[in-house]
């Protein structure tokens, strides 16, 4: 008989009822413990066909036509971060079932064409294909979300999503004529607005001041600027090798980009206060409170976690659930406010569930709405900063987000299962998905054997 | 003063025989079913009970004991059968000091000689009972005659080489370690006998409890009938311990979750106080030698209270 099994027997031999007296009849045997797992909250639903996240991974973000990658090609980009996905993971590269990266400003057929061109660069063969999706500023996201629904339809088994941005190459702008029909619905003539009308029409509408808005992008440099003391971003980025030309002799240098240029550790409320509105005179919205244009990429790889285990890849997240929403173009930027109740509910969570948030800060001022609107925890949102210090690549951005998120939450571990990434979208849309912290499951028992753990309670800790 | 909670359930606890305010307590996880074991040394304090040392172990710890002649070294019995020996002045990488692995079964007792001060002794479940010195490597003497478990093996505070065990097997035998067989055999109660105690002030007078609630207190010279019966525990007895300052005073501790405070000199009025501190079993209890009427008991509620006998547990 093993050890424990003689040691229940002893101690049930000191309450034997033998020793009762007539007056107290109990009686006292040893019963297979009906105790479950006490610790239920914990208990993962671990399915075989999840789809997780092996590999998420970004370059650094740099400003726009002055930053690192100002003389970066978008195909450099790309290749750089498919091929630190397939170094990470150790895949081979004709296994991916397909990649698809959200671009937003490139013109469509080039962009795509060049994401083609990028993966060669990498070194995939001319098997693997690519597509590009764009719902403005949420088609990194969305290309995430894509390929897990893909791969969640059996399309195939991993996917790479990722996104980019090159907004050096391809500034925000509107190409050729507009449709005077638009003035048939104050909808469509909405869409025209430009961002920053959009985040002044949130900061009246909703009573956004402008102490608050700059107070929340001075928090957003801090915690960036801490963040990239600390190291935290080193898990993340992958570090570029390219050439930075000197615009008045053309003499090249290289260079590797491994660090976020954007980001002001000396701005203040103060400091930021100086600065004039630019999208409406006596507005509350300025350069300092808005995002920044940023050139950067990012890419994350999925697969099926029955897949993941096969090949012995750590899990770095799980993807729980998406959900894209439509909101007034005027204001487009409460997007998050509700697509994140949409999303979490979708996946089964209430708010209380979630433990971080990476909210897109295109303007302070719709991303401190969408914060109060929600009744979120200050503290659980953009803990590594934001937007509005690290940039805002278009299409890249959620695909960035994600890959800060994934890896701030394995550095809380226990501290975070759920976590969430949004944004508002330009045109009046917000997207938003859930996330489950990977790397821990149902572990099967090690040490002991069934035998030995038989009459215990199933979280009998065992050594 | 408040209990102080082990992450383990509490075993035994042990005053040190230097310190007035040190404890050890012996832990063991998972109810000492099966797990590992911590031994605690914890210090009284004006705000309650501190943690002053942890030592890990592989098993559950059932017991312990500190060294009469060096007021570093405690001694944890334990269910992997070791022994394992410890130094509160060596660095966490020498501890454990000693691991003496003779026994085949759990030791559930531990006492050091308070006369020689240079020997122990340890109770098995493998039956025996073992002579121990920490100058030797092995054994002194092993003392093989119960036929079932040894619950508890306890010196006589007065002759140095005489002593008791407690065992499973009904029985509690007096030994001389100048005889080679148990000098009495005491067919002490019906049930299994979990606990025995020299009284400190007659060395002729022993209290033995049992599975059967009832604590008897015995004169050596008389073995055929128990001086006082004590009853009033509703479970098994778990440990009885003499007072080091009242010759009649016993305290004892049981599966009933209370620690009770008898007087034998009146045995029809013999309980005194019973304390409910404990929310499972109370398995541990000790006496201090160096101050007058403070007790402390440990259970498996993870709890470890020191209180004095005349106040109340949970704010003393």
């Amino acid at each position: 008989m093993h050890r424990a099994q003689q040691r229940q027997a002893v101690l049930l031999g000191h309450l034997s009822s033998a020793a009762a007296s007539a007056a107290e009849q109990h009686t006292i045997a040893a019963q297979p413990t009906a105790a479950g797992d006490s610790a239920a909250y914990e208990r993962r639903a671990v399915a075989e066909d999840d789809v997780v996240i092996v590999s998420s991974c970004r370059t650094a973000l740099c400003k726009a036509k002055r930053g690192g990658f100002k003389d970066t090609p978008v195909d450099d980009l790309i290749a750089a971060v498919l091929k630190e996905t397939i170094r990470r993971t150790g895949v081979e590269p004709e296994a991916v079932g397909d990649v698809c990266f959200g671009s937003v400003m490139g013109p469509s057929s080039q962009r795509a064409n060049e994401c083609r061109i990028a993966m060669f660069l990498a070194g995939f063969p001319e098997s693997v294909p690519v597509h590009t999706v764009n719902r403005q500023c949420s088609s990194g996201l969305q290309a995430i979300a894509q390929t897990a629904a893909s791969i969640r339809a059996g399309y195939y088994t991993i996917g790479i999503a990722g996104g980019v941005e090159s907004m050096t190459t391809n500034p925000m702008a509107w190409e050729g004529a507009v449709n005077p029909r638009v003035a048939e619905s104050q909808c469509a003539q909405d869409c025209l607005l430009p961002m920053g009308l959009t985040s002044e029409n949130v900061a009246s509408q909703y009573g956004v001041s402008r102490e608050t808005q700059d107070a929340f992008a001075a928090r957003s440099h801090r915690l960036a600027a801490a963040a990239q003391a600390a190291g935290k971003f080193k898990a993340e980025i992958v570090p570029v090798a390219t050439v930075l030309k000197d615009p008045k002799t053309g003499e090249e240098k290289r260079v590797v980009i491994d660090a976020d240029d954007g980001i002001r550790a000396d701005a203040t409320p103060a400091s930021l206060g100086q600065l004039k509105p630019v999208f409406k005179k006596g507005g509350t919205t300025t350069a300092g409170n808005s995002s920044q244009v940023t050139d950067g990429a990012a890419a994350t790889m999925l697969m099926t976690r029955r897949e993941a285990v096969r090949r012995g890849l750590p899990i770095l997240g799980i993807f729980r659930s998406f959900a894209a929403v439509g909101v007034p173009p005027a204001v487009m930027g409460i997007g998050p406010a509700v697509a994140i109740p949409a999303a979490v509910e979708m996946a089964g969570l209430s708010l209380d569930d979630i433990d971080v948030y990476e909210i897109n800060e295109a303007f302070a001022s719709q991303a401190t709405y969408s914060v109060d609107k929600l009744g979120l925890d200050i503290d659980k949102v953009n803990p590594n900063g934001g937007a509005i210090a690290l940039g805002h690549p278009l299409g890249c951005t959620g695909a960035r987000q994600t890959a800060t998120l994934l890896y701030e939450m394995q550095r809380r571990g226990k501290g975070a299962r759920f976590g969430v990434v949004s944004m508002c979208i330009g045109s009046g849309m917000g997207a938003a998905a859930v996330f489950e912290r990977g790397g821990e499951v149902d572990n099967p028992p090690r040490g002991p054997v069934a035998s030995q753990l038989a009459g215990l309670s199933r979280d009998a800790q065992v050594a | 003063m408040p209990g102080f909670r082990t992450q383990f359930q509490g075993y035994s606890v042990r005053f040190s025989p230097f310190e007035e305010t040190k404890l050890a307590v012996a832990t063991s996880q998972n109810f000492g079913i099966i797990g590992n074991g911590r031994q605690y040394v914890l210090q009284m304090g004006p705000s309650g009970i501190q943690e002053v040392r942890v030592f890990d172990s592989v098993d559950g710890l059932y017991d312990c004991a500190w060294s009469e002649e060096n007021e570093n070294i405690l001694v944890s019995a334990s269910g992997d059968g070791s022994i394992k020996v410890w130094d509160l002045a060596a660095p966490p990488e020498a501890n454990p000091l000693r691991s003496f692995e003779e026994h085949t079964h759990e030791v559930y007792s531990l006492h050091w000689n308070q006369v020689r001060r240079d020997c122990f002794l340890s109770g098995s479940w493998d039956d025996t009972v073992k002579l121990w010195n920490l100058a030797h490597p092995t054994s002194l003497r092993t003392f093989a005659e119960h036929t079932y478990c040894v619950y508890a093996a306890q010196w006589n505070p007065q002759q140095a080489d005489v002593f008791l065990s407690a065992s499973g097997d009904c029985t509690v035998k007096v030994w001389d370690l100048r005889q080679p067989r148990p000098t009495l055999s005491l067919a002490a109660h019906a049930y299994e006998v979990l606990a025995a105690d020299w009284c400190k002030y007659n060395d002729c007078v022993i209290a033995t409890g049992s599975v059967d609630k009832s604590i008897k207190v015995w004169d050596v010279r008389m073995p055929e009938q128990p001086i006082a019966t004590l009853l009033g525990h509703t479970y098994a007895v778990r440990r009885v311990l003499f007072s080091p300052h009242h010759e009649t005073l016993v305290a004892s501790c049981s599966y009933d979750m209370t620690v009770r405070l008898w007087d034998y000199a009146a045995p029809e009025d013999a309980l005194v106080r019973v304390w409910d501190q404990h929310s499972e079993f109370a398995v541990g209890l000790d006496w201090s030698t160096l101050v007058e009427g403070l007790l402390a008991s440990c259970g498996w509620d993870e709890m470890t209270y020191a209180w004095h006998m005349d106040a109340d547990p949970r704010t003393a």
